[in-house]
């Protein structure tokens, strides 16, 4: 179990010295419980304290990078089995594969089809991480010469699935570019020296979890220390299944023997696609697809966008001017803030009033009215700025404004700065009905001049 | 020497709950479970359900759909047969959307009586939902309450109409769906004012409200796994069946808009949206999908194991 | 609002009644502003940003504005009710009555407090070579309230007590309202400060009117929230309100109150003003851990001061952890439509019988109540929720019970009918303040849950809890636990402190080596800013539940202890 920030100021010295940054030891001690801050920023702390939290503070799950530079894929290096407990880090890396023994052209068509799966979502791109290179071929040369290939069309981090001798030309082509080496079984201790010569990671692949906790060991023996562990599942049940066990093993035994990113070779699976939605949110670092139909890649990417996110931050809406039943141009103008409980809650109540409106969500990093406003994020200048850019000023003719009650205060600057005229609304959402209701037909009416 | 794994044992136990059917039909039955989804530790006596929305009103349809339900449009009654008979739905989430002032406006009598020839046609297990309209449904409720000539689960209750709908269905022995907007806390609190109710535990199931693919799926995601964590560690008011409503999926620009060449076939990327959605709702913990395209139900049953 | 200073010759004046005060007459300027310049005493807690709906007055002449349709019914309006901060007068004479619940009364409660920490040797700060006798003034400087104490620095005994409203709060009843009024009111921030001083000033004159020994104040120890101490000190408040939430200082070395600015009565005597944790956890609350005597003692306790904010510390002799809680004032009558003060004629316990939903009620003084106080409100919601006419979730229970009406700010339970009540007007609790007790009290029960799990101690490890605060005086634990005001801890840990700021004042005005403690503890109490603790919303929305979604816990602890 993790040390509560309790359990570590016991072993801190208590004396609110200072030197590591913190006002007192209960702060440094709440810096280390999260994993914000390291022992060693404590000098006065005794050894027996130190080897206590530097052992607790290791990531039971360890890291290993495919690729160098900017391309660079991170597997594994997680701490927590759910991702609300804090979050997850490193998004499930997606390869997808070409195989050598296309035609010429071919080959290159698919590296051409491979880096256009790449997609722009809420302002993020999302894409493809590696290309997984098959040796269909079974010849050392070609193997190499596409590799070499694959590594210029693409610049993307490779994935090499071949037999010893195939593997070992296409280390000699692209080694600088950090490949991940994977052997089939059979080659593990070929593979394994290679990538322990060439400090390269590797994917030892055997059946079942016994299966791997043989093979990790020859792995090992042959000096590779940079691994990632295929379990070789059939189904994507039995999938799922591994992927879980692998990381509870890492995180909730601390069996240091079997805690390594698990990596799933997909092609030639029953059912490849649901495998693969499956094993994004449940544990799996890398997976290699055969399908570079975009059509299947964009909605896995955007699942793995989706899961990697930082769960512990407010549910935002989008901020943006929301309808309320069908306005018009003369319908009234709300605004509140985009914490997405006040959205739904303002939402339910302007629409039981039955007055079509239109919603005005103010982007106040998913804070609610007052503290958005204490905050100073839902303020005069940010509802003129957005009343101005929104669009709301060409879709109704009036200009008049119903803001929240509980920062009535703002209206002289708001009709200060944007020209608009402010009505102060309730104070709760829930007194929006009447509210509405009650308000006279000649609140609205066009501006002139 | 084989690997010790670490397979959590939980104190708590998910209640099973059951969707009535008419007769000649096949019940529903999920929850029961005392471990986490998809995986073959614990006792797992249910698999997760997958059923499908039948839509009243004009709608819209998306191109992966308008192929696939369109001939049914304005015929709740056939697609309810489709469904349930070739489809494969094991039960049927039928919407009132029709309604909605909005939509039409269909009286609430007609509602009910869409309720009674749906109820007819097939014998499947049904959940009506609302039209989304608080004055509507606050009459609409009561009136599907009393007409279903059989038990059907009424979707949905929540902080504002609790009182109403649980009412309804006490009154003439249907159940609810206990609806908050994803926020665990929430779901745990409609638990406790419907057991305040007398409304019986085995009667209802959780709506944690369902983003779509993109649009606030994580959210949901996290909010279903914290839900069955919290039920399975002993907590009564959240050890109930979840239901996913995946219909947020078709609202999503990726699953409908055909002009962006770039990002594939419209009609099987639709289909994807919607089935990914389930998938992660599945890996979450939910017991009850609803989705709309007729192919996420084969997809989507199959991945839904015991 | 506007400013302008040509439009001041206009003829005319603003007559303020029943003080019969005349105020220049300046068209530009709301009424609330004539007020406040004519030293007319009128409730605004939300501090003229037409927020509360308190500053209603009766005009008698041509007015602009003020008539809200959105606060005010129709036939009030007609009737020429305004709200002071909205209405403006026109170049006519004006006569402006200020109805009896916008006036401010004298307060009656809030001077006690207990002093845990025991009883110390009598060992002054400093004896100042005077003519006089040397006394010594503690202050509690309350956001709503200021509070003193006169002590004999020859032999320590106290000799006199008093209490004042804060004259802040004319421009805010909150302490961002004031910070925002300093920043954006031309002239704010000395008006303030002003207040305050003289406010401070004039309790000090009357705790020596009152006192039976004559003499000199020589020494001050004043302990008051940042914000206050800030104004205090002359240093704008201003960053408080903005992340990171830092206050510009955290100590404020002795000054004498010359330097100070404060007025002739404290003039010469060295003014000590206890030092603050963090931007809204100030000298008050280190006031109050001294006075509790937590940091004294092994076992774990929690703290809380229910005021006008509400702050919370958790911790022992060795660690203490401070957080503001961001509670609302509704336990001070504010943000509650019937909620007052604790002044004469506020009721301040209620019964309700749950089967006739009959209402009984004490009243502080005598006469007909007019509203309620912060224990008489929570009172109210235990009772209502026990009775069963509020659900968990704080809505009214449909067609449940008499005394139920439908008002003009919803459905509503008629504590006081209109024919009993002091103003005339029913004493109506409705939805929504139910809905702002519900914040308040989950908001302060979130941020004790929020400072367990920073530490990471289950709550079983609380083994005291106090409970400061004027307010915590005279409340009902029972029904505190009821509506889960704080998390659930069996009431026999639970202790009530009082107004422990003043006493915590007191107790280092009397003894120097209790100073330097207090001096220690600002530095080794560490404060966490809830506005940043991602964990805090949830906790926050667990809370807001009748008691609290984890009823479970509530359960057991209420089991026995309350059954009525």
């Amino acid at each position: 179990m993790a040390l509560t920030a309790l359990d570590i100021y016991k072993l801190l010295p208590k004396t609110n010295c200072g030197e590591c940054g913190q006002p007192t030891c209960l702060a440094f001690a709440m810096q280390l419980a999260s994993g914000k801050a390291s022992i060693d920023l404590c000098p006065p702390a005794s050894v027996e304290a130190k080897e206590k939290l530097s052992a607790a503070a290791a990531p039971p799950l360890p890291k290993v990078t495919v690729g160098t530079g900017e391309r660079e894929v991170v597997l594994g290096d997680e701490t927590v089995l759910f991702r609300h407990e804090k979050t997850f880090y490193h998004p499930t890396a997606i390869a997808v594969s070409a195989s050598d023994d296309l035609p010429d052209a071919g080959f290159a068509s698919r590296l051409a089809a491979i880096r256009r799966l790449s997609f722009e979502r809420v302002g993020q791109r999302i894409s493809v991480d590696l290309v997984a290179l098959r040796c269909g071929s079974g010849d050392a040369d070609r193997y190499a010469r596409a590799a070499a290939a694959a590594l210029d069309a693409t610049g993307l981090p490779l994935v090499l699935l071949a037999p010893a001798g195939p593997l070992a030309a296409a280390v000699r082509a692209v080694a600088p570019s950090r490949p991940l080496l994977a052997p089939p079984p059979e080659d593990l201790v070929p593979g394994a020296k290679l990538a322990a010569e060439n400090t390269l990671p590797l994917r030892v692949r055997a059946r079942g979890i016994d299966g791997l906790s043989v093979a990790l060991s020859a792995a090992r023996a042959a000096g590779a220390a940079s691994l990632v562990v295929d379990p070789s599942p059939v189904t994507p049940r039995e999938a799922v299944d591994f992927a879980t066990n692998l990381r509870r093993l890492a995180i909730l035994s601390r069996n240091r023997d079997l805690a390594y990113p698990s990596a799933f070779d997909l092609g030639g699976f029953p059912d490849p696609f649901l495998a693969a939605a499956l094993l994004v949110p449940k544990y799996g670092s890398l997976l290699v697809l055969d399908s570079a139909d975009p059509a299947e890649l964009l909605p896995l990417l955007t699942l793995r966008q989706n899961l990697f996110t930082d769960p512990q931050r407010p549910i935002q809406v989008e901020p943006g001017v929301y309808p309320i039943g069908a306005p018009n141009e003369s319908s009234p103008v709300l605004v509140t803030t985009n914490f997405s409980l006040t959205y739904f809650t303002v939402r339910g109540d302007a629409e039981a009033a039955k007055v079509p409106a239109h919603l005005l969500i103010s982007d106040c990093e998913g804070m609610s009215v007052l503290t958005a406003w204490a905050a100073g994020r839902f303020t005069g200048e940010s509802i003129s700025k957005m009343l101005a850019e929104c669009g709301i000023e060409r879709t109704v003719t009036h200009r008049t404004l119903v803001l929240p009650g509980m920062v009535a205060r703002l209206s002289g600057r708001i009709e200060e700065l944007s020209g608009w005229r402010v009505l102060v609304g309730p104070q709760e959402s829930s007194a929006l009905p009447s509210y509405l209701r009650r308000l006279p037909p000649g609140a609205f009416l066009p501006v002139h001049g | 020497m084989s690997v010790v794994l670490p397979i959590p044992v939980f104190p708590g136990r998910i209640l099973a709950v059951t969707l009535p059917a008419g007769p000649g039909g096949t019940p529903v039955t999920v929850g029961g479970q005392n471990a986490l989804p998809l995986l073959p530790e614990g006792e797992h006596p249910n698999a997760p359900a997958v059923g499908m929305e039948v839509r009243t009103g004009p709608q819209e349809l998306p191109p992966a759909l308008s192929g696939a339900i369109g001939p049914f449009a304005g015929d709740p009654a056939g697609m309810a047969r489709k469904c349930a008979g070739d489809w494969g739905a094991r039960f049927l989430f039928l919407s009132l959307a029709g309604c909605h002032p909005d939509a039409g406006g269909q009286s609430v009598s007609e509602g009910a009586a869409v309720v009674r020839e749906v109820l007819s046609a097939t014998p499947a297990p049904v959940i009506v939902g609302g039209c989304g309209d608080e004055e509507v449904d606050a009459r609409l409720f009561p009136a599907v309450a009393e007409a279903a000539h059989r038990p059907v689960f009424l979707s949905y209750a929540e902080e504002k109409n609790y009182r109403l709908v649980a009412g309804a269905a006490l009154a003439y022995g249907h159940g609810v769906v206990s609806w908050s907007p994803i926020d665990i806390n929430m779901a745990k609190q409609m638990n406790l004012l419907l057991a305040d109710l007398g409304f019986p535990p085995d009667r209802v199931v959780i709506d944690p409200l369902t983003g779509g693919l993109g649009y606030g799926m994580e959210y949901t995601y996290s909010i279903v796994e914290r839900i069955r964590l919290a039920g399975l560690s002993g907590d009564a008011a959240l050890a109930r069946p979840v239901l996913c409503h995946l219909g947020d999926a078709w609202k999503a620009r990726e699953a409908t808009d055909a002009s962006e060449a770039s990002w594939g076939d419209v009609v099987a990327r639709g289909q994807r949206w919607e089935e990914t959605t389930g998938l992660a709702c599945l890996a979450a913990g939910a017991d009850l999908l609803v989705c709309r395209h007729p192919a996420s139900v084969a997809r989507l049953s199959g991945a839904a194991w015991r | 609002m506007k400013h302008s200073s040509n439009s001041s010759n206009e003829a005319g004046s603003v007559r303020f009644l029943p003080d019969g005060v005349d105020v220049p007459l300046v068209i530009e300027e709301s009424l609330l502003s004539h007020a406040l310049r004519g030293g007319v005493p009128l409730l605004s807690p939300c501090g003229g940003e037409s927020r509360c709906g308190k500053c209603r007055v009766l005009v008698d002449g041509e007015t602009r504005g003020g008539g809200d349709p959105g606060v005010l019914t129709r036939a009030e309006i007609a009737a020429g009710i305004r709200l002071a901060c909205r209405c403006f007068p026109s170049p006519e004479n004006v006569s402006v009555t200020i109805l009896p619940e916008s006036r401010p009364a004298r307060l009656a409660a809030y001077l006690d407090g207990k002093d845990l920490a025991g009883d110390e040797p009598f060992l002054p700060l400093s004896r100042t070579a005077s003519g006089g006798n040397p006394l010594g003034v503690a202050l509690d400087l309350g956001t709503s309230t200021l509070a003193g104490a006169l002590v004999d620095l020859s032999n320590g005994t106290v000799l006199s007590r008093a209490t004042a409203d804060n004259p802040q709060m004319a421009c805010g009843e909150d302490l961002i309202s004031r910070v925002v009024f300093a920043e954006e009111t031309p002239g704010g921030f000395d008006l303030l400060r002003g207040r305050l001083l003289s406010g401070a000033d004039d309790l000090v004159r009357r705790l020596l009117e009152t006192s039976p020994v004559p003499g000199e104040v020589t020494d001050v120890v004043a302990a008051g929230n940042t914000v206050l101490s800030h104004f205090l000190y002359g240093i704008s408040p201003s960053p408080i309100r903005r992340p990171p939430y830092r206050p510009v200082r955290k100590e404020y070395p002795p000054v004498t109150g010359e330097t100070l600015g404060s007025g002739p009565a404290t003039a010469r005597a060295q003014w000590r003003i206890f030092p603050s944790l963090g931007g809204f956890v100030g000298g008050d609350v280190v006031a109050g851990i001294l006075a509790s005597g937590m940091h004294r003692q092994e076992e774990v306790s929690l703290l809380f001061d229910v005021g006008t904010n509400g702050e919370v510390v958790l911790g022992n002799r060795d660690w203490r952890i401070a957080c503001s809680s961001s509670a609302g004032p509704a336990f001070e009558g504010g943000e509650v439509g019937c909620g007052m003060r604790a002044y004469p004629g506020a009721i301040e316990s209620v019964r309700i019988d749950p089967e006739t939903a009959a209402v009984e009620w004490t009243v502080i003084g005598r006469g007909r109540p007019g509203g309620l106080c912060g224990s008489g409100i929570l009172d109210l919601c235990a009772e209502l929720f026990r009775a069963g006419i509020v659900d968990r979730a704080g809505r009214f229970t449909p067609g449940a019970g008499a005394g139920r009406r439908s008002t003009e700010r919803g459905d509503g339970f008629i504590v006081v009918p209109r024919e009993m009540s002091a103003t005339g007007r029913d004493v109506a609790f409705c939805e929504p303040d139910l809905k702002s007790v519900l914040r308040t009290k989950a908001a302060l029960c979130a941020a004790a849950e929020a400072l367990l799990r920073a530490v990471g101690l289950p709550r079983e490890a609380v083994a005291h809890v106090y409970v400061a605060g004027g307010f915590g005086n005279f409340l009902d634990l029972r029904s505190a636990l009821t509506i889960g005001l704080f998390p659930p801890i069996p009431l026999s840990r639970f202790a009530p402190l009082g107004n422990a700021s003043l006493a915590g004042a007191l107790g280092a005005l009397r003894n120097r080596r209790r100073w330097k403690e207090a001096l220690s503890l600002a530095s080794g109490t560490l404060y966490h800013d809830l506005s940043s603790d991602p964990g805090f919303m949830e906790l926050y929305q667990r809370a807001l539940f009748l008691p609290h979604t984890d009823e479970e816990s509530y359960r057991f602890v209420l089991e026995g202890e309350v059954s009525r």
